[in-house]
């Protein structure tokens, strides 16, 4: 046996950021720790990147390039797979320009800097990811409104937290992790809860809001109606930095708590004494879910609670919602040369007319991918290219997800396993884990650290999503670097330090100052947060955000609520698994082997449904299977299902994909939109429950 | 000498699992034994685990003396004396001792006495994101409890 070598580097099995220990032993990852070192999870480490060993060294894990012929997937070399995929690359360039090929990826997994290059040089605008609805709409928002996201600071000490739609202890809130927010949140800090479910925090809340899903902004403005009504704002801050705040105070006036809590279901009173904790306490931090993105109130959600932060005056103060100054590094935009796609390929972005802040951000939305595909209209994509992303099961309305990509004359898909959509592909490409790589993690966030992921083994023939890539665009004869490390060197030339040097140091940090408007005003046209949108109104779009129902529930479509009466609350995350990922890891698979959904005692009793029973969950969209757990925690009109469920132990095509995912319940329909981003809704639509015939669904054996 | 003991400090326990994960790599364990477990009931969690009981029912109740508690207060089964008649299990009030069905013997919480002895705290407390597993001597660790101080973090 050789000697045991330790390897400092960076999980990914989120998004990453936990600093993680891999002890390593004749060429093989034995166990992984949290590293105490680590200035993002101070040691601590989910289940998820301590179970990576299974996820690394598992059986079904695809190790070599497989190509699919009439007698199915067979082992190809990479020089082979790149060669066919650069070759109909090449074809549909050459017949129907480049913007019929997609590029794509899912949640955002520290690759972005490098898909983004390829796509840029190969000369396409059509890149589809899940920043349409989660991070990247939130970004574009804030762009929009006060020049860059302010995210939570943990470090500077709190004293009111508002948990709004967010569960980071579960999940992750994409910048720092639940063990920051804990310890902010034990030095005493008031906690207040939003969430239509009651959780751990609820519990633990000095005041927990359960609202209806969907109806965020809605509350948001009725926190701002409190706030501006008792005279609780920030007329400093509001008088020097904010652009439009009295059409704004306007606006708020049209939602008055009655309203509100028509709306919403939350109290009038507890609105009430929520938005006065929220802006009488300061600092106060606002940390914010992804639920608040998945609507079509996206945009405006997103621009009501950065009109709360600035209102209370908590913007980028120590403690409250700050805008961190990143490491000396380049930033992924420089990196992926946006500026390289031509104006007249820009022009092409499928949808980038009708959803402008989308366009900005340089994503399309999966609708007009579908679209362009099914119905070849503005004009159809003809191939795509899609890394560590299963649209068949975590994108809206997933029939038509399933349709588009069966429909697609070539597919190529990067991943670690055979998932529902790699069963639609023509070639399979086989990614790296998180312990094959070498990266200068966490480039994209917006905490302020960059962290290095360094490589701790290779497994068979597979490659970091960046080297693949790399490889391919040099295929295409763009311009790449020898190795994924002298790419490294690039990223980190600013900061004075190679890739060498950088795995040594092991994280950078950016020099964080506070208050930097007060010097430099914000990144906005007219350097102001700007609650009342120049670039919104130029774009012809309401400058004043504004809430919004949604277009199916019981107060639109009371029609459809008689025959589909529930509000269904779709995507319950949990913390073994991560979207559709992980349902194949023994460990991880052991402690949730069913997909849940949560239903209140007494409508359970209603229809005659007992714990642990499947139930059969329908929307307009079609029905799906998930095991029946009662929870009293939540409302009884509301059902909560678990999201991003198939069946990786089903071998047959399809692994089972259709029989407990929810997004065949979910909509996509254009109405269904947020106007400016695009966002889909992922969360909220109408449903039924009944017993299921079939009891024998889940399929999983220890 | 005050004895070991493992408590999960519950009303902390917010259900992220992560313990079990480590506990099941520790111990190089596959599917199926559990030796720290979280139940969920939302908004609860109840940590099922073992508390090293002073005098210990799976100790009373193993016929083959297969069990013992050692000088520390860590509470051990010898599994080559075990003949996995699955009394142990019966006994503890907790449902903490387990049954590996592969080697047909019962198996349960050592406290991870091999990190004990170099200094490293059980796997299970050393990836709690609420620091709520506390291990220790006993008197120490009840302190902790009842004054509320309990740490938040373990490094």
């Amino acid at each position: 046996m050789g000697q045991e070598q330790q390897i400092r580097t960076a999980c990914r099995n989120c998004h990453g950021g936990c600093g993680v220990i891999a002890h390593v032993r004749d060429g093989k990852v034995v166990k992984v720790e949290g590293d105490p070192a680590s200035p993002i999870s101070h040691g601590t480490l989910c289940s998820k990147g301590l179970a990576v060993t299974q996820l690394a060294y598992h059986p079904d894990r695809i190790l070599y390039p497989m190509k699919k012929t009439g007698k199915g997937w067979g082992r190809i070399s990479w020089e082979e797979a790149l060669e066919t995929i650069a070759a109909k690359f090449r074809e549909v360039i050459e017949t129907n320009g480049p913007e019929s090929i997609v590029i794509g990826q899912g949640t955002g997994r520290d690759y972005e800097s490098h898909l983004y290059r390829f796509a840029n040089l190969l000369g396409t605008p059509n890149v589809l990811t899940a920043g349409h609805m989660c991070y990247i709409s939130r970004i574009g928002a804030t762009l929009v409104t006060c020049g860059n996201l302010p995210v939570t600071d943990w470090h500077g000490d709190p004293r009111c937290i508002v948990m709004w739609a967010c569960n980071p202890q579960w999940t992750n809130p994409d910048e720092h992790k639940g063990v920051e927010f804990w310890q902010a949140y034990k030095k005493g800090a008031k906690l207040i809860v939003i969430d239509p479910r009651k959780g751990f925090l609820a519990k633990k809340a000095d005041l927990w809001l359960q609202l209806r899903p969907g109806t965020d902004g809605a509350l948001a403005m009725g926190f701002l109606n409190v706030i501006i009504e008792e005279d609780l704002y920030d007329k400093e801050f509001v008088d020097r930095y904010v652009h439009g705040w009295e059409a704004f105070a306007e606006r708020v006036k049209q939602y008055p708590l009655d309203k509100v809590e028509a709306i919403t279901w939350v109290k009038q009173d507890l609105i009430r004494r929520a938005a006065r904790m929220y802006a009488r306490i300061k600092p106060a931090a606002l940390q914010w879910g992804v639920p608040t993105e998945q609507t079509l109130n996206c945009t405006d959600c997103t621009r009501t609670l950065v009109g709360l932060m600035a209102a209370a005056g908590n913007l980028d103060i120590p403690g409250g919602n700050i805008f961190s100054v990143p490491p000396k590094v380049r930033t992924v935009s420089e990196f992926s040369r946006h500026k390289d796609l031509s104006a007249e390929q820009r022009s092409k972005r499928l949808g980038g007319d009708q959803y402008k802040l989308a366009s900005r951000v340089a994503l399309i939305s999966p609708k007009a991918a579908w679209d362009a595909i099914l119905t070849e209209k503005p004009y159809p994509l003809k191939a795509g290219l899609l890394c560590g992303t299963n649209p068949v099961i975590t994108r809206a309305n997933a029939r038509e997800a399933y349709a588009a990509l069966k429909k697609l004359e070539f597919l190529a898909v990067i991943d670690f396993f055979m998932t529902p959509t790699a069963d639609l592909a023509d070639i399979f490409l086989p990614a790296g884990t998180w312990l094959e790589q070498n990266h200068v993690a966490d480039n994209w966030k917006r905490h302020g650290f960059v962290l290095a992921r360094q490589k701790a083994v290779e497994i068979g023939e597979c490659w970091q999503d960046h080297k693949i890539f790399m490889e391919l665009g040099k295929k295409m004869s763009q311009p790449w670097w020898d190795t994924v490390e002298d790419a490294l060197d690039y990223l980190l030339e600013p900061s004075g330090l190679t890739w060498e040097e950088f795995k040594q140091v092991g994280h950078l940090k950016g020099e964080m100052t506070y208050h930097k408007y007060r010097q430099k005003g914000f990144s906005t046209p007219t350097g102001k947060v700007e609650l009342y949108s120049t670039v919104l109104e130029k774009w012809g779009h309401d400058p004043l955000p504004k809430y919004t129902e949604m277009p199916e529930s019981p107060v639109s479509t009371p029609e459809i609520a008689e025959q589909f009466p529930y509000i269904l609350n779709a995507g319950l995350r949990t913390p073994t698994f991560f979207h559709s990922a992980n349902r194949m890891i023994p460990w991880l698979r052991e402690i949730r082997p069913d997909p849940i959904v949560e239903i209140h005692p007494q409508t359970a009793e209603k229809h005659g449904i007992e714990s642990g029973q499947w139930v059969d969950i329908s929307s307009p969209r079609g029905c799906v299977k998930l095991r029946a757990k009662l929870n009293a925690g939540i409302d009884p009109r509301v059902i909560v299902a678990e999201h991003g469920w198939w069946y990786p132990e089903i071998k047959e095509e399809g692994h089972g994909w259709d029989i407990s995912n929810i997004n065949i319940l979910t909509d996509n329909s254009p109405q269904s939109l947020d106007p400016l981003m695009a966002a889909t809704n992922l969360r909220v639509c109408l449903c039924s429950i009944s017993p299921s015939e079939n009891q024998e669904v889940s399929t999983w054996q220890s | 000498m005050a004895k070991l003991t493992l408590m999960f400090f519950k009303k902390e326990c917010m259900g992220c699992h992560s313990c079990e994960v480590a506990c099941k790599q520790e111990h190089g364990l596959g599917v199926g034994p559990r030796l720290v477990q979280v139940i969920e009931q939302a908004p609860d969690f109840y940590p099922v685990y073992c508390h090293h009981c002073p005098d210990a029912p799976c100790k009373k109740a193993c016929p083959e003396n297969a069990i013992s508690r050692d000088e520390s207060g860590v509470v051990l089964i010898d599994r080559q004396q075990c003949i996995g008649c699955k009394e142990c299990l019966e006994a503890c009030p907790f449902g903490a001792m387990q049954y590996d069905e592969k080697q047909e013997v019962a198996i349960k919480c050592d406290l991870c006495i091999e990190r004990l002895k170099e200094n490293r705290p059980p796997a299970c407390s050393s990836v709690c994101p609420t620091g709520c597993i506390h291990w220790g001597d006993s008197r120490s660790v009840a302190k902790q409890i009842s004054s509320g101080t309990a740490r938040t973090r373990i490094h």
